[in-house]
This record gives structure tokens, sequence and C-alpha cells, in this order.
């Protein structure tokens, strides 16, 4: 930090709650489900918190389930839940004294305000509790190593509340935390979230951008944010990358007002949505935050030109991915967009029959999609002067 | 090319107010016994209502032709139940009939869970049906006041009391039953007396006198004698049943997840029945429950907001009312019958038992539930077994299933029998429950034996004792509890306490 940046954050500071030095704590999070998408947020955290670092795992494997996992998982589950034993447990081993595996309830979803909630899947939330009783039952493993274990309960969808959760959690293993830090360090969290989030929806900007000067297709993913991660998702995205395919994933769209009111100015006008991000207008039980926003970006893809196929990746024993499975396909259809599933997946990736498959994608893409670009054009008022670049 | 406005969720068509007296509501979900007496305070208002059929097995592959693959066992039960019932009306009444005088009703939560998609499986029925003009209104279970548009059904203050009322008498019934039949002496009659009460509660929901509209509406439930003197009328018939409380049974309490526990059927290989066959005393899991945790989550998290609630005081005051006033209605109705159904557990306790293994604030499903009532049941010696039912397919109860193996590992002495429902395992399910249920009959055994030489007791000194004094074999006679878990083992004591003079 250069001496000048660091006066500047000084200064935002308010009295009395100098950032403290924790050099010795070393804090370990476990790469898994929805801190995939909130990453950056416990990275500033912890920062603002002085810890001495902050160590993640490594991206979910076969190998580190067999490793450090099996054994652990008391009971039957979807496969980005049981991955967290793999994940906690190389973490055991790794030089660490604070393990944090935050129960995430809620998420900062850009549908805020829109939708009834944007809550976490049950099994997101509460995945720390179970797993964290296969690291206990025969003893603890956590203490054993003289890590701390703790596991805040986190609703993002309440960010007033947010700081008290995280300070209740924290000060058993952190003594002199005050909830001003706290405060403080959530703020900062939620800066450097947003920070990543307007650079990710920069560059699908940037992609778009590209496809309609060039008047080439893209793909569009439809998942859950950590089947970004190549153990949970199996890189099927990196398939159509190498094909010369751009890949946008449906949680970093552009948000611009202009775009969004190019492709959803005319359900507004004939007061079918009451906005842009309204998607009342085809799921009416919008608890769900991932499946709120999976099922906009099935609108956002039937929409957009250039989007000619959408993805949908779902992990075998999905419960919440189940009830929309048909709403969505039939969403992205609906515009004559071609849509494709790789649904149950699990630990093992299908190395083989993912690469045919996408190759047969790739050739109904070579196809067809230049009609369906005309085809979605049609159907939408002149292409905005933004988009194209010249 | 089809146009982007093809997709659209589906939207009822309103329902009428004029359409009222013709238009029948469909519901279901519960058990028997709830959905008749919910049926009662319906009708009271005015509507026409029936529940759905009872669950059979076949509703499970009827379901999975409908809804996409994936679905929790529940959500594809209560789907295949929905789609055999609207085929049948299809072939009664004609596909207009069908659409034009029924509607089906359904509930939902603020679900993280499936249990707030429920409806988006029924459209696929409604779908695959080709019924899509058919009606189906989903409504908010925490709100007292609502309506569907056309206002054809409005649940008012009234309708949501009565129904409340009707959730309250389900369960206080269904406890007396379940503490009644295995003990009863003349096979059959448990049930039948089962029969005659609902019916008397029906009538008296249905028959129910419509005072005040909103506030005063609520006193007159808060205050009124109505139901307890019905009540009274119900416990006659169960003075008559006669019990034999000297059968030393393993009681099971039955958790898990809110419908499958709930249910009683083929949806749960009807395992309620199931275990009494095999020598159990079977605490049922009341509704009333559910709704309290509903109640108190929202005290929690008003507790945790202090600082950011405008007019925290107020507000605080007015949710614990709420919650004391629940309590205390059940409490009332309760004591009518002798006081021989349960009371509800404590909420703070429940949560205070589970903290260390799963925060209050997970919701969904039964939450932190699940564990606190294997804990509650172990400390007040409630149960011998806790009998966790878990769908397959489940979303939270995998979690909190998993969970419970600390659980075990801190109190190894639980009897914990976590039954996976797919609906097509029986075999398998009920024998793992079976396992358990041995060694619970074991522990059953020798707490009653211990109670008889404790006190010296023998069985024919008791018998005697009992042909003195027969009201002791009442069903209505309440046993003191004197920290033994068995009811056979309460009982000697019980007797041990009367012979010499003292209660
Ligand atoms: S959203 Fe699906 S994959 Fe993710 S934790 Fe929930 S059930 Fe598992
Ligand atoms: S609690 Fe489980 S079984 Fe019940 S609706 Fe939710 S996911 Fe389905």
């Amino acid at each position: 930090m250069s001496f000048l940046t660091s006066l500047t954050l000084l200064k935002r500071r308010p009295s009395g709650t100098e950032r403290k030095s924790r050099e010795w704590v070393k804090v370990g999070i476990p790469r898994f489900l929805n801190v995939w998408g909130t990453a950056p947020f416990w990275t500033a955290f912890f920062q603002s918190l002085g810890v001495g670092k902050v160590v993640f795992s490594s991206e979910t494997s076969e190998e580190q389930y067999r490793t450090y996992g099996k054994g652990r998982v008391t009971m039957d589950s979807c496969y980005p839940v049981k991955a967290l034993a793999g994940h906690i447990g190389e973490l055991l081993h790794k030089d660490i004294n604070l393990l944090v595996v935050p129960m995430i309830y809620s998420l900062p979803s850009f549908l805020k305000g829109y939708v009834q909630d944007t809550l976490s899947c049950t099994r997101v939330m509460m995945a720390p509790e179970n797993i964290k009783a296969g690291f206990l039952r025969e003893g603890d493993e956590f203490a054993k190593r003289g890590i701390r274990y703790v596991s805040p309960f986190v609703p993002f969808g309440e960010p007033e509340l947010l700081p008290l959760y995280l300070y209740r959690a924290l000060r058993s293993a952190i003594e002199d935390i005050t909830m001003e830090e706290v405060k403080l360090a959530v703020e900062e969290g939620f800066k450097a979230l947003r920070e990543f989030d307007r650079k990710a929806r920069e560059l699908s900007l940037k992609i778009i951008r590209w496809c309609t000067t060039n008047n080439r297709p893209a793909v569009l993913i439809l998942a859950r944010p950590y089947h970004m991660d190549p153990g949970i998702g199996h890189e099927i995205d990196a398939e159509f990358q190498l094909l010369g395919y751009p890949v946008l994933w449906y949680n970093y769209l552009p948000l611009e007002d202009w775009l969004l009111n190019w492709l959803f100015g005319k359900d507004v006008e004939e007061g079918r949505i009451r906005h842009p991000l309204d998607i009342s207008d085809v799921w009416t039980s919008s608890y769900s935050s991932n499946t709120n926003e999976i099922i906009w970006g099935a609108k956002f893809g039937s929409r957009l030109p250039w989007i000619t196929a959408v993805i949908r990746l779902s992990s075998y024993e999905c419960g919440m991915d189940q009830p929309t499975f048909t709403p969505v396909q039939r969403i992205v259809e609906s515009s004559g967009t071609m849509f494709f599933k790789f649904g149950e997946l699990d630990e093992t990736k299908p190395s083989g029959s993912v690469r045919i498959r996408v190759e047969t994608i790739a050739y109904y893409l070579q196809q067809y999609s230049q009609k369906i670009i005309e085809a979605k054009l049609k159907r939408l008022p002149p292409v905005p002067h933004q988009l194209v670049v010249y | 090319m089809r146009g982007q406005q093809d997709y659209l969720a589906y939207r009822p068509r309103p329902f009428r107010k004029e359409e009222r007296s013709k238009v029948t509501l469909l519901y279901g979900g519960l058990t028997w016994k709830h959905e008749r007496l919910l049926q009662g305070a319906l009708e009271n208002m005015g509507y026409r209502a029936k529940p759905l059929p009872q669950i059979e097995r076949k509703d499970l592959d009827i379901g999975k032709e409908f809804v996409d693959v994936g679905a929790c066992c529940p959500t594809t039960f209560t789907a295949g139940n929905l789609a055999r019932t609207l085929e049948t009306l299809k072939k009664e009444e004609g596909e207009d009939g069908v659409k034009e005088n029924y509607v089906f009703v359904t509930v939902g939560a603020c679900g993280p869970c499936r249990f707030g998609q429920y409806h988006e499986s029924y459209e696929r029925v409604l779908e695959g049906l080709n019924l899509r003009e058919f009606r189906m209104y989903l409504l908010d279970l925490m709100r007292m006041e609502q309506a569907v548009e056309g206002g054809g059904l409005e649940i008012n203050t009234p309708l949501t009391l009565g129904l409340f009322m009707g959730m309250f008498l389900g369960d206080l019934i269904t406890d007396m039953e379940y503490s009644t039949r295995p003990y009863e002496k003349e096979q059959g009659k448990t049930d039948k007396v089962v029969e005659e009460s609902i019916q008397i509660l029906y009538e008296a929901l249905k028959n129910r006198p419509l005072r005040g509209k909103k506030w005063g509406n609520l006193l007159w439930h808060l205050f009124t004698d109505y139901f307890t003197k019905a009540l009274k009328e119900v416990k006659k018939l169960w003075d008559e049943v006669e019990v034999d409380r000297l059968q030393p049974k393993p009681k099971v309490k039955i958790t898990g997840e809110f419908w499958l526990q709930t249910h009683e059927g083929e949806g749960n290989y009807n395992i309620k029945r199931w275990l009494e066959r095999e020598g159990a005393e079977v605490i049922p899991p009341p509704v009333a429950v559910w709704m309290d945790y509903l109640i108190h989550m929202e005290i929690f998290k008003l507790e945790d907001a202090k600082p950011f609630v405008k007019g925290y005081f107020l507000k605080k005051t007015v949710a614990t009312l709420v919650a004391y006033l629940y309590r205390r209605t059940y409490d009332r109705l309760r004591k009518a019958l002798g006081n021989i159904p349960n009371p509800l557990p404590s909420q703070r306790e429940l949560r205070r038992l589970a903290e260390p293994y799963f925060h209050y604030r997970l919701t969904g499903g039964e939450g932190h539930m699940l564990i606190g009532k294997a804990l509650y049941a172990l400390k007040h010696k409630q149960a011998h077994m806790i009998c966790e039912l878990s769908p397959y397919g489940c979303l939270p109860n995998t979690m909190s299933v998993g969970a419970m193996a600390k659980v075990l590992a801190d109190y190894p002495h639980l009897l914990y029998a976590p039954i996976e429902v797919k609906g097509d395992a029986e075999v398998h399910a009920l024998s793992r429950c079976q396992m358990v249920l041995t060694e619970a009959k074991k522990r059953a055994k020798e707490e009653f034996y211990q109670v008889l030489e404790m006190t010296g007791l023998t069985l024919e000194r008791i018998r005697e004792f009992e042909e003195d004094n027969p009201h002791i074999r009442r069903a209505t006679y309440h046993v003191p509890r004197y920290g033994f878990v068995g009811t056979a083992a309460n009982y000697v004591y019980h007797v041990a306490q009367l012979m010499r003079g003292r209660r």
C-alpha cells in the first residue's frame, strides 16, 4: 500500500476505529457454494480487520474430496454441498488459525427490490452446519490443529444486520474486535464486491459489443455461481470458448439502462412488467436469489439477439433447479434461441461426452446463429448506438 | 419462430364473489381430521369446500409423469394427487365442469426450499392435463387477510381464526387418538371415537357464530367457551374408551419434514400405524408447533434487529402477546380434554437446545427444530426414540440429518432413526426403523419392570386396584409424569401413589 493510499484510508475511518494490526490471525475460507460470487467481500472484509492473511481452499476437485472429505459426509446431497468437506479438510492442512465457513442466508442480488426475496438455497445456508458435524463427531478436528472454527450467519440481504452476526461469530476468535470495526469492514467488503461486479459486467458488455460489431453469436450460461468452479461446472463454458464462442454468465450481464430499455422497454410499456428487472411475468415465487437471477438471465438471453444458445448447467439432485427446468427452457425457446442442458453434474467430469455434446452444439450454432440473430433483431427497435463500436 | 410473449407464468382467472355458491374449493396436504375441520371453518364462511382424496401410493407415479425430474417426494405426491383428482372430476363433470365448478387453493410460505414453489409443480399438472384455464390460488401462510382476484375467496380475520381453530382441534384429537389407541381394550373403539369427535367439532366449526369482524372476532375467539364446550362433549365420548396402560410400549416421537411427519397414509408408508402395530406408542407432531415456530422466528428476527427497528418495544410487545395468546388458546383447548394432549414445546428452549448444532435463523423446512425436538424429547423424557421422516430429495432435511451426526456423538443414548421416504422403498425404510425400535422396546420394558420393582407392586395388585377404581382406566384419566418415559411406567408409579393415598 502506498503512503498516500494509506493516508486516504485512515482519513475515512471514523475516530476510534483505526485499523488494528492482527498479523497473527490467519484466516482460511473454503471456496465453496456462494463464496463464489461473494469472495471479494470476504477478502476486503478481513483485510479491513487487519488480519495477517486470507487463504482460500483450492478449486473443487475429485482428488480434494477423496483426500480430505471422504468419510466426513454423513448424508446424501448434491455434490456442491458434499464438496465442502474436501475444502474444509484441505484448509486444516494449511497454515491458518481461524477457519471461517459462512452460512450465507441471503445474497446481495441486483434484483433486490424487484423480487420477493434474495435467499440462498436452504442447502447453501445450512451446508456448514451439516458438514461441520463430520469434523466433530469423532473428536474436534479443528481444535486438534489449533484452529478456531467460526461459522457466521450471513444475511447479505439484510445489510444492517450483517455486521451484528459477523461480530457475534468473530468475537469468540478475535477477542479485541469491536462492532464499529466490523461495520466498517462490512462496508469495505461491499465496496470491493460492487467494484468486482462492475468490472465483470463491463467485460460482459465488451463481449456483447464485439458480437454486435462483428455480428457474431455468443453463448449464455445459466447455472449457479459455483458452477464457475471447474470441479463443479466441469469447465463446460471453457469448451465453447475453445471453439471460438464468447461466453457470458447470467450473473454478470450488463445492466446499463439503455440496454435494458432496448430489450425490455416494450414489456414495460405494455404493462407486463414494472421494470426491466421485474420477473413476475414469468416467475411468481421469487424468493431464491440465484433462481431469480437464472430466470432473469433466461429472459435476457431470449431477447438479446447475439445470444443464440443458452446452456443450462445443473448439479445432480439439485432441488432448487428442479422447478425451474420447464419455465427456463420455455422462456429461452419462445424466442427461437437454442437451449441445451447439462444436467445431473456430479463429481466426475464427463469429459468425453461433454466434448461430443459441445461439438454438436457448436454445429448448431454455426448452422442457425445468423438466422436467430436476424429474427431476434426484427422484434426489437433499432440497435442502440452504444452497442456498436466503430 | 414463435413470439417472445409465449411464455408467461400461470395466472388464474378471477374468481368472482357471485360464483361462490357454485364453486367448490379444493385443498389438501393435512390429515383427514384437519381437512374435515377446515371444511367446517370454510363452510361456516359460506364457501363450498372439499378436501382432495387421501394420498395413495399411485399418486407418486402420477406426479412423476407431470413434474420435472428431481422433485422432492411431498411435491411429487401432492402434484400426483391433484392430477388424479382433476382427471376424475374431468371424467365426471367434463372439462368445463372442472374449470368452472372447482378451484384449488394451496398455501405457500416464504420458502427458500420447494415449499414456496409447490405451485410451479402444480402448474405442470395443469398444463399436462390441458387445464390451464383451471383456477389455482396460492395463499400466503403468514397473512391474516388476503383475497384472490375477483373477491371469490377472501381470507379475513374470522376465516383465518376459524382455520386456526380447526388446526388446533385437529391436533388435539390426533394427540388423543395416538395416546389412546395403543392401549384400547376394545379394538377399533378409538378410531370410532375419533370419527365421532371430528364430526362434532366439524359441526361446531360449521355453525360457529360470527361475532365481530376483526378485533371483535379475535376477542370472541380468545374468550369464548364455544369450543371448550364442544370439546367437553367430545371428552364424554373419550371417557367411554377403556384402556389398559399396563403394557410397556416404547414411545416414538415423529419428527421430520412438515408434510411427511403430519401425513397419515401411503405418502409415508403409513408409518404411524405401522409403528403401533409393531407395539409402539406414537407421539404425533402437531401442526400447531410449526405455526408457533413461524411466529417465534419473527420474534427472534425482531430481537436481533432491535437497534434498527422503529417502535421496537411496541412491536415486540405485540409479537410476544400474539405468541402468548396462541399458546394460551391451545392450552385452554387441551384442558377441556383433561390435558391428555401434549403441551406445545417452548420455542425458546428448542432454539437453545439446537444452538450448538444448528443456527436458529437457518430457515427452510423445519430449520433447527429437527434437532431441537430430538433433544427436547430426550431432556424431558418424552420419548424412547425419535423417528425422523426425511423425504427423498428434500433440501433442508438432508442438512439437519447430517448435523445430527454430532448430536448423536454428544448424546450416544439418544435413539434416532432417520427414515428416508421415497415412496417405493418401504421395506428398506421400515426395517431400518425396526432396528432402532427393538432397542426402544427393550428400554421401555426395562423401565417398566424397574418401576414395578421400585414400587413393590405386581400386575395382579394393580389390576385389583383398577377393579376398585375403574375411572383410572378411562382414556381421559390424566396420569401425571414422574420422570419416566413410558406411559406404563408412569402409570405403575401413579397407581402406587394412589394406593398410598397420595397423588
Ligand atoms: S442450489 Fe442445488 S446444487 Fe446448489 S446447494 Fe442447492 S440443491 Fe445443491
Ligand atoms: S422441506 Fe423438503 S420435502 Fe418439504 S417442500 Fe421443502 S424440499 Fe420439499
